[in-house]
């Protein structure tokens, strides 16, 4: 920078203690590796309930990593300073993308426990050319494009951050910035139509064209939660406890809060049209999850998503307490799981809620394995992007 | 080797300093900026004005007597008809209020954003949602027939005759999302010129304009406790009008999706509608933008970096909106509904298919050019391209409006909506207003939030 402040500041180290790296990782590990034992047990048992419960905790994970990669996107092409600290953990967590395509395997191997529409017969009722669409081969080629862009993107910007942590070459943000422009195009295409064919061909019937953006905005809500979680437990360690400040933390907790009130808008956009207009084929989206239990789930929603969470945050103080916004994280990443569950449940369990423990397994199964390779990547990669030109600007940021 | 690492210098150079770019040039003095800004309004009226303000005053008294024309005669004049019974008056009501949304964003959302080079532009741009959504309130005050009953519209407990008003109608709904809309925007474009207009107050040299702008002024005295309210009233403003972005074009928007007919009714509608709101507004902006600070000669205050910016939002909204286009065609096909597929096959190939094709020009293909730096920062391609994208913006009203009403279910009622004389001069008349209301703007009040820029002014020093 051309007038160089000088930084009052104590500074962290921005590399992880070897020592808790492999604790955490040893932890991840064993999890992971229980997670899949109990995945295999309960796919031997129930081919459907595990494929069921698989999709439920792959598609609340995967559309997370999405909106870790359009936030990363965002922070380039904003050329935001504020976030450079914490930007080294959005990365490592659109990471996920790339490992997702393995992740994936069990979906497309078990498509027959999960759509209706490739089952014999299944396509033989839709008018058009949806046949053309909604079929097995199609689906796999269309999910297998869908991760090549989304890990060709991720790799990119990946390796333009690593190569400036080593050169700390400015230019290098223009190069993130050019690759993010195109990028945040490409992510709305394929997510949305991710979200098409992974959730809403579920039921094959049904359409609503808000929905990849539903899905979308629900995953960047958990992937803040997530970021704010993983800052808060290293901080609990002692780790970046100058870098990342409460300042931090009230800006990652205004994201919290704008997506909260920006998802409820979503919803209600979706419901209030569907509602008023009060057409079969449409509603038969809101009957079934009237249906039993999942009347209290539906009904609790709209409270536990968007009412709770926004007049919580909405104060000053609360995105500055950090144990209120560690608490709200835990909480948005919960109510996160039952919004995709509500999603996709209520397809296949018609009469009423019906959790299982293959929920949990595959849950940790997923999780974990994000989370071994997310914490891979932050084994010799400093957890700060330091070459960042901006990086001074953002140890020093304040809200006024 | 050794050349390699010379040319990264210099590219890491260039790059630094494109980063730290200061948003206002030549390093003007904080005295500088307030002389620049309060002198358009301070010198001897020009003669260019007059001419201009003789011109559009002749504009709008033709919307006058077009509407004048309308009440006497009644709603017949304009071509509204069945089966296409909402014509050009609801789409240039949506045309109008998607205008102004820009100078909200400008205001609250970028402020809340902390876009430090919003601040050369929002008084301009606040004002221009002011005069747009005066303009878009013609058409619904004019539709009802008798304008003079159209307080009809607002629940008021003395209304004649036991009328109740239907507050199922999204239209009812638009009453109160258009009036809040319109107070919140002058309100916070009052707050924020309170500063300055003490600043003109101050400089005064007549006895009546010290009077007229200490009126306005309320009495700031620049005290730190002024500044202490002022800003804390303005966040929140900003606070209050960050929704509205939203909720008025919602809203509009569910003046068709609540509807069940194809090609109105559609999920997506309320955030495709607010992207083409700022789309349409950024546009304007531009136009009257470029046009403005060549004028009056502040191109040091309103630089090359803000109408950038401009044009990186029209290239995004631009391109939403294309997102909401295609995701729309797409779903009617995914859907099996026949008649969701014919809405949009006939819309790409039937009768209006010139319209749609427009559309799909000006809307998506023609900001795409913005992808490339030169293009963003030619004055002359973006002026050009502003214009194209309003031109391509009231099409996309008039597309969902007129192809999807033109042919419906029954092909014996099968029509074609043509507009009538007085449809165009009405339309015609609307921006006269606009410019008219623009150029007293531009005479009477600072087009510059000056106290902000100062602002802005020392933070680029630091």
């Amino acid at each position: 920078m051309a007038h160089d402040h000088h930084l009052d500041i104590p500074i962290d180290s921005f590399r992880l203690p070897s020592a808790t790296w492999t604790h955490v990782r040893n932890v991840l590990v064993a999890t992971t590796v229980v997670g899949w034992g109990a995945c295999l047990a309960g796919y031997l048992q129930d081919h459907d309930q595990f494929s069921r419960s698989y999709l439920v905790a792959f598609l609340a994970t995967i559309f997370m990593a999405l909106g870790g990669m359009l936030f990363v996107m965002i922070q380039h092409l904003t050329n935001s300073a504020w976030s450079v600290t914490v930007r080294r953990f959005m990365e490592s967590l659109m990471m996920s993308l790339p490992v997702g395509a393995i992740l994936f395997i069990p979906i497309a191997l078990n498509v027959h426990s999960l759509y209706v529409w490739s089952l014999p017969g299944g396509v033989a009722h839709f008018s058009g050319g949806k046949a053309s669409y909604l079929n097995e081969r199609f689906f796999v080629i269309r999910a297998f494009i869908y991760f090549l862009i989304w890990t060709a993107l991720s790799w990119r910007l990946w390796a333009i951050s690593r190569k400036q942590d080593e050169t700390k070459s400015a230019s290098l943000c223009y190069s993130a910035a050019k690759v993010s422009a195109p990028g945040v195009f490409f992510l709305f295409i394929t997510a949305t139509l991710a979200a098409f064919d992974w959730n809403m061909s579920i039921n094959p019937h049904w359409y609503s064209t808000i929905y990849g953006v539903y899905c979308i905005t629900g995953g960047a809500w958990g992937f803040f939660a997530c970021l704010i979680l993983i800052c808060m437990r290293l901080r609990a360690n002692g780790i970046l406890t100058h870098s990342i400040t409460v300042e931090h933390y009230h800006d990652l907790g205004k994201w919290q809060f704008a997506l909260t009130a920006f998802w409820a808008y979503i919803a209600f956009s979706q419901y209030m049209l569907i509602w008023y207009a009060n057409m079969p084929e449409e509603t038969i989206y809101y009957k079934v999850r009237m249906e039993g239990t999942w009347r209290l789930l539906t009904l609790a929603l709209p409270l536990i998503h968007f009412i709770f969470p926004f007049f919580l945050l909405i104060a000053r103080p609360a995105k500055r307490t950090l144990s209120i916004l560690s608490f709200i994280s835990v909480y948005v990443l919960i109510v996160h799981y039952l919004d995709v569950y509500w999603m996709i449940m209520p397809n296949y369990a018609k009469s009423g809620i019906q959790f299982h423990w293959m929920d949990l397994a595959a849950l940790v199964a997923v999780v974990g394995t994000f989370g071994f390779f997310f914490w891979q990547r932050l084994k010799d990669a400093p957890i700060v992007p330091e070459g960042d030109p901006r990086l001074a600007k953002s140890l020093r940021f304040h809200n006024v | 080797m050794a050349q390699m690492t010379q040319e990264l210098l210099e590219k890491d150079r260039l790059a630094l300093e494109e980063m730290n770019q200061p948003l206002i040039t030549g390093n003007p003095s904080y005295h500088d900026v307030t002389r620049v800004v309060s002198q358009i309004v301070e010198v001897r009226t020009a003669k260019i004005w007059w001419m201009a303000l003789g011109i559009t005053g002749g504009i709008t008294g033709l919307l006058f007597s077009m509407l004048g024309y309308l009440v006497w005669n009644g709603i017949g004049v304009w071509g509204n008809n069945s089966p296409v019974g909402w014509g050009w008056d609801i789409t240039n009501f949506v045309f109008w209020i998607g205008i102004g949304h820009a100078g909200t964003l400008i205001s609250a959302i970028l402020f809340l954003f902390r876009q430090k080079w919003r601040t050369s532009i929002n008084r301009f741009a606040e004002a221009m949602t002011l005069f747009a959504v005066a303009c878009a309130g013609i058409y619904p005050a004019f539709h009802v027939g008798r304008p003079w009953r159209a307080y009809w519209l607002f629940p008021i407990p003395i209304a004649d005759h036991g009328m109740w008003q239907n507050f199922r109608s999204p239209l009812e709904w638009d009453v109160f999302a258009v009036s809040t809309y319109a107070t919140v925007s002058l309100l916070f474009w009052f707050v924020g010129l309170i500063p300055d207009l003490a600043i003109l107050r101050d400089r005064a040299t007549t006895k009546f304009r010290r009077i007229a702008y200490g009126v306005l002024s309320l009495g700031w005295r620049s005290s730190s406790e002024h500044w202490k309210n002022y800003e804390k009233a303005y966040t929140i403003l900003a606070g209050i009008s960050t929704p509205l972005v939203l909720s008025v074009h919602t809203i509009v928007s569910f003046d068709f999706a609540v509807a069940i007919l194809p090609g109105w009714h559609t999920t997506i509608f309320p955030p495709y509608f607010v992207a083409g709101a700022i789309f349409s507004g950024f546009a304007m902006v531009v136009t009257l933008m470029v046009i403005a600070r060549w004028v009056f000669k502040v191109e040091h205050i309103i630089t090359m970096k803000h109408l950038e910016n401009m044009c990186k939002v029209m290239v995004a909204t631009g391109t939403i909106v294309g997102y909401a286009y295609a995701t729309e065609f797409f779903i009617a096909w995914y859907s099996g509904n026949q008649y969701e597929q014919f809405t949009f096959i006939n819309r790409a190939t039937g009768p209006y298919a010139w319209a749609y094709w427009t559309m799909i020009s000006c809307n998506v293909l023609s900001p795409q050019v913005f992808w490339f730096k030169k293009m963003r920062t030619c004055i002359p391609v973006m002026f050009v391209i502003s214009i194209i994208v309003n031109i391509g913006m009231w099409f996309e009203r008039f597309v969902i409006i007129a192809t999807s009403l033109h042919r419906d279910f029954l092909p014996s009622s099968w029509g074609y909506f043509r507009p009538t004389i007085v449809d165009i001069l009405t339309f015609f008349g609307t921006f006269g207003l606009f410019i008219t209301l623009f150029l007293l703007f531009l005479r009477f009040l600072p087009m510059i939030a000056v106290q902000e820029v100062k602002g802005t002014l020392a933070a680029d020093k630091h």
